[in-house]
Protein backbone atom coordinates (compact mmCIF):
# COMPACT_ATOMS: atom_id res chain seq x y z
CA UNK A 1 0.00 0.00 0.00
CA UNK A 2 2.85 2.27 0.58
CA UNK A 3 4.50 2.01 -2.49
CA UNK A 4 0.83 2.18 -4.37
CA UNK A 5 0.71 5.63 -2.59
CA UNK A 6 4.15 6.52 -3.16
CA UNK A 7 3.61 5.38 -6.64
CA UNK A 8 0.53 8.24 -7.03
CA UNK A 9 2.67 10.60 -5.12
CA UNK A 10 5.70 10.18 -7.61
CA UNK A 11 3.59 10.49 -10.40
CA UNK A 12 1.39 13.89 -9.25
CA UNK A 13 5.12 15.56 -9.06
CA UNK A 14 6.56 14.68 -12.40
CA UNK A 15 3.22 15.81 -14.32
CA UNK A 16 3.58 18.79 -11.93
CA UNK A 17 6.85 19.39 -12.93
CA UNK A 18 6.44 19.57 -16.43
CA UNK A 19 3.09 21.66 -16.05
CA UNK A 20 2.81 24.03 -13.71
CA UNK A 21 6.53 23.92 -12.28
CA UNK A 22 8.31 26.04 -15.51
CA UNK A 23 6.23 28.54 -14.53
CA UNK A 24 7.04 28.84 -11.18
CA UNK A 25 10.58 30.79 -11.91
CA UNK A 26 12.80 31.69 -8.34
CA UNK A 27 15.66 32.98 -8.58
CA UNK A 28 15.78 31.99 -12.29
CA UNK A 29 14.95 28.33 -11.92
CA UNK A 30 11.92 26.15 -11.47
CA UNK A 31 11.61 24.03 -8.65
CA UNK A 32 11.87 19.84 -9.04
CA UNK A 33 8.89 18.42 -7.56
CA UNK A 34 10.06 14.93 -8.44
CA UNK A 35 13.06 15.49 -6.48
CA UNK A 36 11.49 17.06 -2.99
CA UNK A 37 9.13 14.40 -3.14
CA UNK A 38 11.54 12.08 -3.46
CA UNK A 39 14.18 13.18 -0.93
CA UNK A 40 11.39 13.97 1.91
CA UNK A 41 10.12 10.39 1.50
CA UNK A 42 13.41 8.95 2.12
CA UNK A 43 14.19 11.31 5.19
CA UNK A 44 10.67 10.61 6.47
CA UNK A 45 10.62 6.83 5.68
CA UNK A 46 14.11 6.12 5.54
CA UNK A 47 16.66 4.13 3.34
CA UNK A 48 15.27 1.16 2.94
CA UNK A 49 12.16 2.07 1.39
CA UNK A 50 13.95 4.55 -0.50
CA UNK A 51 15.23 2.34 -2.11
CA UNK A 52 12.29 1.85 -4.21
CA UNK A 53 10.45 5.20 -4.04
CA UNK A 54 13.67 6.69 -5.38
CA UNK A 55 14.23 5.09 -9.00
CA UNK A 56 10.26 4.39 -9.03
CA UNK A 57 9.87 8.60 -8.95
CA UNK A 58 13.11 8.74 -11.14
CA UNK A 59 11.68 6.43 -13.86
CA UNK A 60 7.96 8.22 -14.01
CA UNK A 61 9.95 11.61 -14.28
CA UNK A 62 12.23 10.15 -17.54
CA UNK A 63 8.95 9.13 -18.89
CA UNK A 64 7.55 12.72 -18.82
CA UNK A 65 10.77 14.45 -20.07
CA UNK A 66 12.83 14.88 -22.68
CA UNK A 67 15.75 13.33 -21.18
CA UNK A 68 16.71 9.56 -22.17
CA UNK A 69 15.37 7.03 -19.74
CA UNK A 70 17.22 6.37 -16.86
CA UNK A 71 18.77 9.74 -16.13
CA UNK A 72 16.56 10.71 -13.37
CA UNK A 73 17.13 7.66 -12.11
CA UNK A 74 20.41 7.90 -11.69
CA UNK A 75 20.65 11.28 -11.16
CA UNK A 76 18.24 10.83 -7.95
CA UNK A 77 20.35 7.77 -6.64
CA UNK A 78 22.01 9.74 -4.40
CA UNK A 79 18.97 10.72 -2.10
CA UNK A 80 19.91 6.94 -1.23
CA UNK A 81 22.74 7.64 0.23
CA UNK A 82 22.34 10.99 1.63
CA UNK A 83 19.33 9.48 3.39
CA UNK A 84 21.85 8.16 6.23
CA UNK A 85 21.78 10.96 7.37
CA UNK A 86 18.09 10.48 9.07
CA UNK A 87 19.70 7.73 11.55
CA UNK A 88 23.05 9.41 12.12
CA UNK A 89 21.14 12.07 13.12
CA UNK A 90 23.90 15.24 13.22
CA UNK A 91 21.25 17.42 15.23
CA UNK A 92 18.25 17.07 17.17
CA UNK A 93 16.20 18.25 14.74
CA UNK A 94 14.40 16.09 11.91
CA UNK A 95 13.38 18.97 9.58
CA UNK A 96 17.24 20.40 8.79
CA UNK A 97 18.60 17.75 7.79
CA UNK A 98 15.93 17.30 6.02
CA UNK A 99 16.45 20.60 3.72
CA UNK A 100 20.35 20.04 3.51
CA UNK A 101 19.24 16.54 1.67
CA UNK A 102 17.05 18.19 -0.64
CA UNK A 103 20.32 20.57 -1.44
CA UNK A 104 23.19 18.72 -1.79
CA UNK A 105 20.67 16.38 -3.87
CA UNK A 106 19.71 19.11 -6.30
CA UNK A 107 23.36 19.89 -6.98
CA UNK A 108 24.06 15.63 -7.37
CA UNK A 109 21.25 16.09 -9.89
CA UNK A 110 22.00 18.85 -11.81
CA UNK A 111 25.88 17.43 -11.85
CA UNK A 112 25.06 14.10 -12.66
CA UNK A 113 22.08 15.05 -15.47
CA UNK A 114 24.79 17.61 -17.22
CA UNK A 115 27.05 14.85 -17.22
CA UNK A 116 24.57 11.96 -18.94
CA UNK A 117 23.39 14.82 -21.50
CA UNK A 118 27.34 15.47 -22.46
CA UNK A 119 27.73 11.97 -22.77
CA UNK A 120 25.06 11.77 -25.20
CA UNK A 121 26.48 14.23 -27.15
CA UNK A 122 24.49 17.47 -25.77
CA UNK A 123 26.33 20.42 -25.74
CA UNK A 124 25.82 21.31 -22.24
CA UNK A 125 27.60 24.69 -20.83
CA UNK A 126 28.40 24.03 -17.66
CA UNK A 127 30.35 26.82 -16.41
CA UNK A 128 26.47 28.68 -16.88
CA UNK A 129 24.97 25.58 -16.20
CA UNK A 130 26.48 25.10 -12.32
CA UNK A 131 26.28 29.29 -11.77
CA UNK A 132 22.71 29.81 -13.14
CA UNK A 133 21.45 26.26 -12.59
CA UNK A 134 22.61 23.78 -10.07
CA UNK A 135 23.61 26.31 -7.28
CA UNK A 136 20.20 28.09 -7.18
CA UNK A 137 18.20 24.92 -7.26
CA UNK A 138 19.55 23.92 -4.47
CA UNK A 139 18.10 26.98 -2.42
CA UNK A 140 15.06 26.72 -4.38
CA UNK A 141 14.26 23.50 -3.79
CA UNK A 142 15.32 23.21 -0.41
CA UNK A 143 12.75 26.48 -0.30
CA UNK A 144 9.58 24.39 -1.15
CA UNK A 145 10.94 21.20 0.44
CA UNK A 146 10.31 23.28 3.76
CA UNK A 147 6.64 23.43 2.31
CA UNK A 148 6.12 20.17 1.49
CA UNK A 149 8.37 18.10 4.38
CA UNK A 150 5.84 18.86 7.07
CA UNK A 151 2.99 18.53 5.87
CA UNK A 152 4.33 14.65 4.49
CA UNK A 153 5.58 14.02 8.11
CA UNK A 154 2.32 14.68 9.45
CA UNK A 155 0.74 12.42 7.16
CA UNK A 156 3.44 9.94 7.54
CA UNK A 157 2.34 7.35 9.73
CA UNK A 158 5.28 6.59 12.51
CA UNK A 159 7.70 4.19 12.26
CA UNK A 160 7.44 1.53 14.84
CA UNK A 161 9.67 1.98 17.79
CA UNK A 162 12.84 -0.36 17.88
CA UNK A 163 14.18 -1.61 21.22
CA UNK A 164 13.83 -0.52 24.61
CA UNK A 165 13.08 3.22 25.08
CA UNK A 166 9.68 5.92 25.91
CA UNK A 167 7.97 4.26 22.76
CA UNK A 168 8.76 0.57 23.21
CA UNK A 169 7.16 1.32 26.73
CA UNK A 170 4.04 2.97 25.38
CA UNK A 171 3.55 0.10 23.56
CA UNK A 172 3.76 -2.28 26.47
CA UNK B 1 27.11 -4.07 1.46
CA UNK B 2 23.25 -4.45 0.80
CA UNK B 3 23.49 -0.69 -0.26
CA UNK B 4 26.62 -1.55 -2.23
CA UNK B 5 24.62 -3.99 -4.35
CA UNK B 6 21.45 -1.11 -4.92
CA UNK B 7 24.40 1.08 -6.22
CA UNK B 8 25.72 -1.22 -8.54
CA UNK B 9 21.91 -2.47 -9.75
CA UNK B 10 20.42 1.34 -10.45
CA UNK B 11 24.03 2.33 -11.65
CA UNK B 12 23.38 -0.64 -14.16
CA UNK B 13 20.28 -0.52 -14.62
CA UNK B 14 20.02 3.42 -15.91
CA UNK B 15 23.49 3.33 -17.85
CA UNK B 16 21.49 0.61 -20.08
CA UNK B 17 18.10 2.32 -20.04
CA UNK B 18 20.08 5.21 -21.06
CA UNK B 19 21.74 3.50 -23.90
CA UNK B 20 18.22 2.01 -25.28
CA UNK B 21 16.53 5.31 -25.05
CA UNK B 22 19.54 6.78 -27.07
CA UNK B 23 18.68 4.08 -29.92
CA UNK B 24 15.05 4.71 -30.03
CA UNK B 25 14.07 1.02 -28.47
CA UNK B 26 12.26 2.96 -25.34
CA UNK B 27 10.17 5.30 -27.76
CA UNK B 28 7.16 3.63 -27.43
CA UNK B 29 7.11 3.68 -23.80
CA UNK B 30 7.74 7.20 -23.61
CA UNK B 31 4.58 7.46 -26.12
CA UNK B 32 2.53 5.63 -23.71
CA UNK B 33 3.84 7.50 -20.46
CA UNK B 34 2.69 10.69 -22.58
CA UNK B 35 -0.71 9.62 -23.58
CA UNK B 36 -1.63 9.05 -20.40
CA UNK B 37 0.08 12.05 -18.52
CA UNK B 38 -0.88 14.36 -21.12
CA UNK B 39 -4.52 14.97 -20.08
CA UNK B 40 -3.27 15.94 -16.40
CA UNK B 41 -0.71 18.24 -17.82
CA UNK B 42 -2.95 19.96 -20.37
CA UNK B 43 -5.45 20.39 -17.56
CA UNK B 44 -2.59 22.09 -14.83
CA UNK B 45 -0.98 23.87 -17.29
CA UNK B 46 -4.39 25.45 -17.45
CA UNK B 47 -3.68 26.76 -13.68
CA UNK B 48 -0.22 27.73 -14.26
CA UNK B 49 -0.75 31.25 -15.22
CA UNK B 50 -2.60 32.11 -12.22
CA UNK B 51 0.40 30.16 -10.56
CA UNK B 52 2.95 32.14 -12.46
CA UNK B 53 1.06 35.36 -11.21
CA UNK B 54 1.38 34.95 -7.49
CA UNK B 55 5.26 33.68 -7.52
CA UNK B 56 5.72 37.32 -9.54
CA UNK B 57 4.10 38.64 -7.48
CA UNK B 58 5.44 37.06 -3.99
CA UNK B 59 8.95 37.70 -5.56
CA UNK B 60 8.88 40.82 -7.56
CA UNK B 61 6.17 43.35 -5.72
CA UNK B 62 6.16 42.31 -2.00
CA UNK B 63 3.12 41.47 -0.19
CA UNK B 64 -0.10 41.27 -1.74
CA UNK B 65 -3.02 42.66 -0.42
CA UNK B 66 -6.31 41.04 0.87
CA UNK B 67 -8.67 43.00 -1.09
CA UNK B 68 -7.08 42.14 -3.81
CA UNK B 69 -6.85 38.58 -3.47
CA UNK B 70 -10.60 38.47 -2.94
CA UNK B 71 -11.26 40.13 -6.00
CA UNK B 72 -8.83 37.88 -7.62
CA UNK B 73 -10.91 35.21 -6.12
CA UNK B 74 -14.27 36.69 -7.48
CA UNK B 75 -12.34 37.42 -11.08
CA UNK B 76 -11.54 34.01 -10.81
CA UNK B 77 -14.99 32.71 -10.23
CA UNK B 78 -16.31 34.72 -12.96
CA UNK B 79 -13.53 33.79 -15.86
CA UNK B 80 -14.31 30.01 -14.63
CA UNK B 81 -17.83 30.42 -15.65
CA UNK B 82 -16.89 31.74 -19.08
CA UNK B 83 -13.74 29.64 -19.70
CA UNK B 84 -15.48 26.88 -21.97
CA UNK B 85 -17.04 29.86 -24.14
CA UNK B 86 -13.64 31.69 -24.09
CA UNK B 87 -11.51 28.72 -24.58
CA UNK B 88 -13.17 27.78 -27.88
CA UNK B 89 -13.34 31.45 -28.99
CA UNK B 90 -9.68 31.61 -28.78
CA UNK B 91 -9.13 28.22 -30.74
CA UNK B 92 -10.80 29.64 -33.70
CA UNK B 93 -8.89 32.66 -33.19
CA UNK B 94 -5.49 30.39 -33.42
CA UNK B 95 -6.81 28.40 -36.02
CA UNK B 96 -7.67 31.61 -37.83
CA UNK B 97 -4.03 32.89 -37.53
CA UNK B 98 -2.86 29.38 -38.46
CA UNK B 99 -4.87 29.84 -41.73
CA UNK B 100 -3.15 33.52 -42.01
CA UNK B 101 0.75 32.36 -41.51
CA UNK B 102 -0.35 29.06 -44.35
CA UNK B 103 -1.65 31.87 -46.59
CA UNK B 104 1.95 33.98 -46.56
CA UNK B 105 3.62 30.86 -46.99
CA UNK B 106 1.43 28.59 -49.48
CA UNK B 107 4.17 26.33 -50.47
CA UNK B 108 5.02 25.13 -47.19
CA UNK B 109 2.29 22.17 -45.47
CA UNK B 110 1.93 22.63 -41.65
CA UNK B 111 0.72 20.84 -39.03
CA UNK B 112 -0.86 22.53 -36.39
CA UNK B 113 -0.14 20.97 -32.92
CA UNK B 114 -1.21 21.88 -28.97
CA UNK B 115 1.30 22.23 -26.63
CA UNK B 116 1.34 19.58 -23.48
CA UNK B 117 4.60 19.82 -21.44
CA UNK B 118 7.80 21.52 -20.82
CA UNK B 119 11.00 20.01 -20.24
CA UNK B 120 11.35 21.32 -16.20
CA UNK B 121 14.77 20.67 -16.57
CA UNK B 122 16.97 23.56 -16.34
CA UNK B 123 19.71 22.85 -18.78
CA UNK B 124 17.18 22.49 -21.84
CA UNK B 125 14.54 24.89 -23.26
CA UNK B 126 12.20 21.53 -24.79
CA UNK B 127 8.39 21.60 -25.24
CA UNK B 128 6.00 18.64 -26.07
CA UNK B 129 3.60 18.72 -28.44
CA UNK B 130 0.82 16.53 -29.18
CA UNK B 131 1.89 15.42 -32.31
CA UNK B 132 3.92 12.73 -33.82
CA UNK B 133 5.24 10.21 -36.41
CA UNK B 134 1.82 9.39 -36.77
CA UNK B 135 0.83 13.05 -38.16
CA UNK B 136 4.23 12.86 -40.69
CA UNK B 137 6.19 14.84 -37.86
CA UNK B 138 10.10 14.21 -38.15
CA UNK B 139 13.12 14.99 -36.21
CA UNK B 140 14.59 18.40 -37.55
CA UNK B 141 11.52 19.76 -38.45
CA UNK B 142 11.04 23.18 -38.44
CA UNK B 143 8.60 24.78 -35.49
CA UNK B 144 6.76 27.98 -36.04
CA UNK B 145 4.62 30.02 -33.97
CA UNK B 146 0.94 30.24 -34.72
CA UNK B 147 1.72 34.04 -35.73
CA UNK B 148 4.84 32.71 -38.41
CA UNK B 149 7.61 33.31 -36.26
CA UNK B 150 10.57 30.72 -35.56
CA UNK B 151 10.01 28.44 -32.24
CA UNK B 152 12.67 25.82 -32.90
CA UNK B 153 12.90 22.25 -34.43
CA UNK B 154 11.46 18.99 -33.57
CA UNK B 155 14.28 16.80 -31.48
CA UNK B 156 12.14 13.56 -30.92
CA UNK B 157 9.53 11.98 -32.32
CA UNK B 158 7.15 9.53 -31.03
CA UNK B 159 4.22 8.00 -32.46
CA UNK B 160 1.58 10.59 -31.06
CA UNK B 161 3.72 13.29 -29.55
CA UNK B 162 7.23 15.17 -30.26
CA UNK B 163 9.49 17.49 -27.97
CA UNK B 164 10.58 20.42 -29.67
CA UNK B 165 14.05 22.13 -29.14
CA UNK B 166 13.69 26.05 -28.47
CA UNK B 167 16.03 28.62 -30.29
CA UNK B 168 16.83 29.61 -26.50
CA UNK B 169 17.87 26.10 -25.96
CA UNK B 170 22.08 26.10 -25.58
CA UNK B 171 22.27 23.33 -28.31
CA UNK B 172 20.49 26.13 -30.76
CA UNK B 173 21.90 27.82 -32.94
CA UNK B 174 20.56 29.52 -36.30
CA UNK B 175 22.12 31.12 -39.11
CA UNK B 176 20.43 34.46 -39.38
CA UNK B 177 20.35 37.57 -40.73
CA UNK B 178 20.24 41.01 -39.52
CA UNK B 179 18.04 42.94 -41.61
CA UNK B 180 19.23 47.32 -40.93
CA UNK B 181 16.12 48.91 -39.88
CA UNK B 182 15.19 51.47 -42.85
CA UNK B 183 17.98 50.62 -44.91
CA UNK B 184 16.22 49.34 -47.95
CA UNK B 185 19.96 48.85 -50.02
CA UNK B 186 20.27 45.72 -47.63
CA UNK B 187 23.08 45.89 -46.12
CA UNK B 188 22.64 42.63 -43.96
CA UNK B 189 24.37 41.10 -41.45
CA UNK B 190 24.93 37.70 -40.72
CA UNK B 191 25.59 36.02 -37.94
CA UNK B 192 24.27 33.04 -35.53
CA UNK B 193 21.54 33.17 -32.90
CA UNK B 194 22.66 31.23 -30.51
CA UNK B 195 20.12 30.04 -26.88
CA UNK B 196 21.87 29.65 -23.30
CA UNK B 197 20.54 28.61 -20.09
CA UNK B 198 18.82 32.33 -19.08
CA UNK B 199 16.70 31.32 -21.85
CA UNK B 200 17.79 34.02 -24.10
CA UNK B 201 18.81 34.88 -27.60
CA UNK B 202 22.33 36.01 -28.49
CA UNK B 203 23.34 36.82 -31.82
CA UNK B 204 26.96 36.11 -31.74
CA UNK B 205 29.51 35.89 -34.86
CA UNK B 206 28.65 39.57 -36.13
CA UNK B 207 31.38 41.00 -38.36
CA UNK B 208 32.52 44.10 -36.46
CA UNK B 209 32.30 46.18 -39.34
CA UNK B 210 28.57 45.42 -39.35
CA UNK B 211 26.40 48.11 -38.86
CA UNK B 212 23.37 47.01 -36.45
CA UNK B 213 21.32 48.90 -34.04
CA UNK B 214 18.49 47.96 -31.41
CA UNK B 215 15.17 46.96 -33.35
CA UNK B 216 16.90 45.71 -36.30
CA UNK B 217 14.77 42.64 -37.25
CA UNK B 218 16.33 39.14 -37.28
CA UNK B 219 15.42 36.61 -39.52
CA UNK B 220 16.54 33.10 -40.54
CA UNK B 221 19.71 33.33 -43.80
CA UNK B 222 18.81 29.80 -45.39
CA UNK B 223 22.41 29.50 -45.12
CA UNK B 224 23.75 25.74 -43.96
CA UNK B 225 20.01 24.39 -45.18
CA UNK B 226 18.36 23.58 -41.66
CA UNK B 227 15.98 26.39 -41.77
CA UNK B 228 14.34 27.54 -44.61
CA UNK B 229 15.25 31.42 -45.76
CA UNK B 230 13.41 34.73 -44.27
CA UNK B 231 11.31 33.19 -41.21
CA UNK B 232 11.47 35.68 -38.28
CA UNK B 233 12.84 35.27 -35.09
CA UNK B 234 13.10 38.80 -33.32
CA UNK B 235 14.36 41.71 -33.20
CA UNK B 236 17.90 43.39 -31.62
CA UNK B 237 17.33 44.43 -28.11
CA UNK B 238 21.27 45.65 -27.21
CA UNK B 239 24.68 45.48 -29.01
CA UNK B 240 27.36 44.60 -27.59
CA UNK B 241 30.45 46.44 -29.23
CA UNK B 242 33.98 46.26 -28.18
CA UNK B 243 36.81 48.05 -30.22
CA UNK B 244 39.22 45.23 -30.63
CA UNK B 245 36.86 41.92 -31.02
CA UNK B 246 36.51 40.73 -34.31
CA UNK B 247 32.61 39.92 -33.67
CA UNK B 248 29.65 41.56 -32.37
CA UNK B 249 27.24 40.22 -29.62
CA UNK B 250 23.86 41.46 -29.60
CA UNK B 251 20.96 40.52 -27.62
CA UNK B 252 17.98 39.41 -29.32
CA UNK B 253 14.16 39.29 -27.88
CA UNK B 254 11.95 36.70 -29.41
CA UNK B 255 9.16 38.05 -31.66
CA UNK B 256 7.01 35.60 -29.81
CA UNK B 257 6.96 34.88 -25.80
CA UNK B 258 8.19 31.01 -26.30
CA UNK B 259 7.23 30.37 -22.35
CA UNK B 260 3.87 30.68 -23.34
CA UNK B 261 2.69 29.02 -26.00
CA UNK B 262 -0.12 27.11 -26.50
CA UNK B 263 -0.48 26.56 -30.25
CA UNK B 264 2.54 25.86 -32.71
CA UNK B 265 3.07 24.60 -36.33
CA UNK B 266 5.87 22.12 -37.69
CA UNK B 267 6.10 22.35 -41.90
CA UNK B 268 6.24 19.28 -42.47
CA UNK B 269 7.72 19.52 -46.09
CA UNK B 270 10.97 21.27 -45.19
CA UNK B 271 13.91 18.29 -43.89
CA UNK B 272 17.21 19.76 -43.16
CA UNK B 273 20.06 19.65 -45.42
CA UNK B 274 22.19 17.76 -42.85
CA UNK B 275 18.89 15.09 -42.51
CA UNK B 276 17.30 15.63 -45.93
CA UNK B 277 20.21 13.08 -47.84
CA UNK B 278 21.91 13.58 -51.23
Amino acid sequence: MKYLVAFVGAFFAAVLAASVAPYVKVLGVTPDPVLIFAACWAMIRGQWEAMVVVPMAGLLRDLTTSDPVGTSVLALSPIVLLAVLRDLRPVESDFLPALAVVAVASLAYAVISMTVLTAVGDDVPWGTGLLWVAFPSMLVNALFAAIVYLPMRWLSPRPRAEGFGVGSAVQL
Amino acid sequence: MRLLWWTLAVVSVSLLSIALSESRTLYPVQNLSLTVAAPLENGLRELADPIADFFEGLFNRGDLKRENERLRQELERLQSQVAAAEDAQRRAQELEEALGVKESRPHDEFVVADVIAQDPSGVKRALAIDRGSKDGLDEGMVVLSKSGSLVGTVSRVYEDFAWLRLITDPNSAVNVVVLAEGDEEGSEARGVAAGDLGGRLSLEMVPAEAQITDGDLVTTSGLGGNYPRALFLGSVRSVEDKPQALFKKATVEPAVDLSSLDTVMVITNFLPARLAGP
